[in-house]
């Protein structure tokens, strides 16, 4: 059989980083493949030449066996390949009818009444048997409501091919399982998909093979057997992982103590109602909750970026204790933010990871004296900083914007953990990360709690906390319970919690 | 097609339609656009025209220097030409205060100036960061106000002791800036333009402002999580925009009108925008751009008077090569941009 599409020896450098090096893939006509591999392992290189986003330096492009030129995600659509990109292209502000007539190119040159087109986008809708309210604002759209809107605009050129970034990086468990059966339906109808994933258990439950890539190469394939999952994590990793960190802390002094705190939204409604709790030195509490129940905004009046309503946040770390203080004199107390939007929040991608570095670092005096910058001692502790931290990136002078996602976040860490921290808020710090990152992650906050280092972590997944905190607290309609000891609970406790406020 | 021909037909393309457009209605109003254009092109780099081209690079290019700092932050400076008044205004008020305090006098006097319109733009930068008001619609608001002011002010508090024309008395000559090549118009504000470029390079790149600034401008997220005022940076920002404009408006009084009368800003608050974006908001590129503008800025009355080419052509001509830079950003695009 003819591949539906073949990649033979492509190449990509961004400056002295092969991101690509002489790549060839292929996925016949109705298969799944999976794409795997660590942050920076060219994954996202190769999916945006597929999708004409991006030219290769060499190597070529066929379809159905002859070589083509995608010069623009508008050439690879024409060929019949379709991508939904890891962060969305939605517009905020525009409803859901309006941001799918925005991604038909063909509307640019002539106008079309936006009625002509709903019963189009509802027969792609109802093929896939999901329901979508085309009048709502993308905005009040839960994460698994957005990819929907964006499936059904890559599904309405009827694609062979469709391409998912990291597609259930950021879905609960039964929107994730939603999706994935999407994708086996498609299969049964003659589309094909490549699934970029850095879960493992959406290859086995989904993916006819896996490719694995790492350091820009193609370094084997499988075909997921259950049996040498082992082995494919070898393959991945390229090494074993490196054992998980078990030490415990000392639980000491409460440095945060949270005190009947009522925070509101931008448009009025309750966050949080009346939140109490303490964070002790030396421990980690885990944060969960459903998407949308207040964690986001605890977090930010926690960092002092978002206001308070009423109650107190207290942090007692240097001498004097700060109460409600605000974000530049937190960072200065010594208290690291890994925020959990990273794009929106943790980093500028316009800028270079000097810039992001000097980003929280303005009250640093070996880098800021008197409002002048030190760019050159930034430069070089950003050096270092990648270095130590082995985040991938042809030096300090990289755009951030040219990292992968899972380097990004490793620039975060390093950025918020590098000085002596007293306590770290981690908002979804493992998020859509590849295996090892994850380790090396859980392992640092480990490491920290060790030095008596207070840590927050919110986490979607029940298992990070489990496996590192030692209490945990839930989140419902703004309602806090808990914190109790991870020991004297169970999931399905924790699991009535988050539904029942 | 390889990637490199492609750039190339697209710049051809460009310039073909640059030039034709403009051509077009030359030719439709009558006259020959080789000669429009060679006449425009003699007449700047002359004996004469090259000098007026530099005077009118002056205030374009401190003007600029303001609107981009503004637009590095995600503020629009609309308000450029109120500013510009504001700074004239102010500094001609106190100016005889300055009689015989020599070469102090003039650099206080520019130093009110650049007060006035900080004042103004500091306003603006309020209501904008404490009440949500759009910097743009306020800015354009003001201009008005402040064209009205001036035209109030030397009609009636400032007007010159024989209340006969619109304007006001005279600076005393410690404030005004010395013609330096005799014989044309060109005055020492070209040093000051000239430093302020520096000057503003410097904040740019190597100053915790000018980083907060375009930290805000690429990302409000990310200016909230690093713990920057907003607030106060808003209006701090927009000071030092409007800062830009009052100076200019200073040296034009200092260098050229030596008093207060109506128009004197010619439509540099316009220009000056069309400079900034030109230049790509990058502060060193800014007295370039500004000169290409004192081309069309000084040209427009050559043609005028050389080929009786009305005004509305010039500004057509004006439009074509502000799109063609545009267009050619497009055509050529930056390697940062390609590798995104």
């Amino acid at each position: 059989m003819t591949p539906l599409l073949e990649a033979r020896g492509l190449n990509k450098s961004y400056g002295q980083l092969r991101a690509n090096d002489d790549v060839s893939f292929s996925i016949l006509p109705g298969e799944i493949v999976g794409i795997v591999g660590e942050n920076g392992a060219g994954k996202s290189t190769l999916v945006k030449m597929l999708g004409g986003a991006l030219a290769p330096d060499s190597g070529e492009i066929l379809i159905s066996g002859a070589a083509v030129g995608l010069h623009s995600p508008a050439d690879a659509q024409k060929a019949g390949i379709s991508l939904v990109h890891q962060h969305f292209n939605l517009i905020e502000d525009l409803s859901v009818e309006e941001n799918l007539v925005l991604g038909r190119p063909e509307l640019r040159h002539g106008v079309l009444s936006f009625k002509d087109l709903r019963p189009d986008f509802q027969a792609v809708a109802d093929d896939l048997g999901t329901h979508i309210a085309f009048d709502a604002r993308v905005s009040t759209l839960s994460v698994g409501g957005r990819q929907q809107v964006e499936l059904i605009r890559a599904l309405f050129h009827d694609p062979r091919l469709l391409i998912l970034d990291e597609p259930t990086a950021v879905l609960p468990p039964n929107e994730r399982d939603r999706l994935l059966r999407f994708i086996r339906l498609l299969k049964s109808r003659g589309t094909a998909t490549i699934l970029i994933s850095h879960k493992l258990d959406d290859l086995y439950d989904c993916c006819d093979r896996a490719v694995v890539m790492r350091g820009g190469r193609v370094v084997g394939t499988s075909d997921l057997r259950a049996d040498d999952r082992p082995g494919l994590i070898r393959l991945i990793v390229g090494a074993e992982l490196p054992p998980p960190d078990t030490r415990h802390g000392t639980r000491g002094a409460p440095l945060v103590s949270v005190r009947d705190l009522v925070i509101h939204r931008g448009n009025g409604t309750v966050a949080v109602d009346h939140g109490t709790f303490d964070l002790h030195a030396g421990e980690i509490v885990g944060l969960c909750g459903v998407e949308g129940n207040g964690q986001t905004e605890l977090l930010h009046a926690l960092a002092g970026m978002w206001p308070i309503h009423a109650g107190d946040i207290t942090y007692s770390i240097g001498e004097a204790p700060l109460r409600n203080a605000d974000a530049a004199a937190l960072r200065r107390a010594g208290v690291a933010h890994i925020p959990e939007d990273r794009l929106h929040y943790g980093i500028v991608t316009a800028f270079s990871l000097t810039l992001n570095w000097l980003l929280r670092k303005l009250g640093d005096t070996r880098f800021a004296v008197w409002g002048w910058l030190w760019r050159q001692a930034a430069t070089k502790a950003t050096a270092g900083a990648i270095k130590d931290n082995d985040v991938r990136a042809s030096g300090p002078r990289a755009r951030m914007g040219d990292l992968s996602g899972g380097n990004q976040q490793k620039f975060v860490i390093a950025r918020e953990l590098g000085d002596d921290a007293a306590v770290i808020l981690a908002g979804h710090p493992t998020r859509g990360l590849d295996i090892r990152t994850v380790v090396a992650i859980r392992n640092r906050l480990v490491a920290e709690r060790a030095k008596g280092v207070a840590i927050l972590l919110l986490s979607a997944d029940l298992s990070e906390v489990w496996d590192i905190a030692d209490r945990i607290m839930v989140m419902a309609r703004g309602r806090l319970r808990g914190p109790v000891p991870v020991g004297e609970t169970t999931l399905a406790e924790i699991g009535h919690w988050m539904t029942t406020p | 097609m390889s990637d490199g021909l492609t750039r190339l037909v697209r710049v051809g393309v460009v310039l073909f339609v640059a030039a034709l457009v403009p051509s077009l209605f030359v030719v439709i109003a009558g006259h020959n656009p080789w000669r429009v254009f060679t006449t425009l092109v003699l007449y700047a780099f002359g004996p004469q025209g090259w000098s007026e081209v530099l005077v009118h690079a002056i205030p374009l290019t401190l003007i600029g220097l303001g609107v981009a700092f503004a637009l590095r932050a995600g503020l629009f400076n609309i308000g450029s030409d109120g500013q510009l008044i504001a700074g004239a205004v102010l500094a001609v008020f106190f100016a005889p205060y300055f009689e015989g305090w020599g070469i102090a006098g003039l650099i206080v006097f520019l130093a009110i100036g650049a007060i006035g319109g900080g004042l103004l733009g500091a306003f603006v930068g309020y209501l904008r960061a404490w009440f949500g008001a759009s910097e743009i619609i306020v800015t354009i608001m003001l201009n008005y106000v402040m064209i009205q002011m001036i035209s109030y002010l030397i009609r009636g508090p400032m007007q010159e002791t024989s209340r006969f024309w619109p304007q006001s008395y005279l600076i005393p000559d410690d404030c005004v800036l010395p013609v330096i090549v005799p014989g044309t118009r060109l005055h020492a504000g070209v040093f000051v333009a000239l430093v302020m470029v520096i000057v503003a390079a410097i904040v740019q790149r190597r100053t915790v402002l000018g980083f907060q600034a375009s930290v805000l401008g690429a990302n409000p997220g990310a200016a909230a999580y690093a713990g920057f005022h907003v607030k106060r940076l808003t209006l701090v920002i927009m000071a030092i925009s409007g800062a830009f404009a009052g100076l200019a408006g200073a040296v034009e009084v200092g260098g050229i009108y030596q008093r207060l009368q109506d128009n004197m800003s010619e439509g540099f608050g316009l220009a000056g925008i069309a400079v900034a974006l030109i230049a790509r908001l990058e502060a060193a590129a800014i007295p370039f751009a500004a000169c290409l503008f004192g081309i069309f800025f000084a040209g427009a009355g050559a043609l005028q008077r050389e080929l009786a080419l009305p005004f509305p052509l010039v500004w057509i001509i004006e439009a074509s090569v502000i799109f063609a830079v545009a267009a050619l950003q497009w055509a050529v695009p930056s390697r940062k941009a390609a590798a995104a």
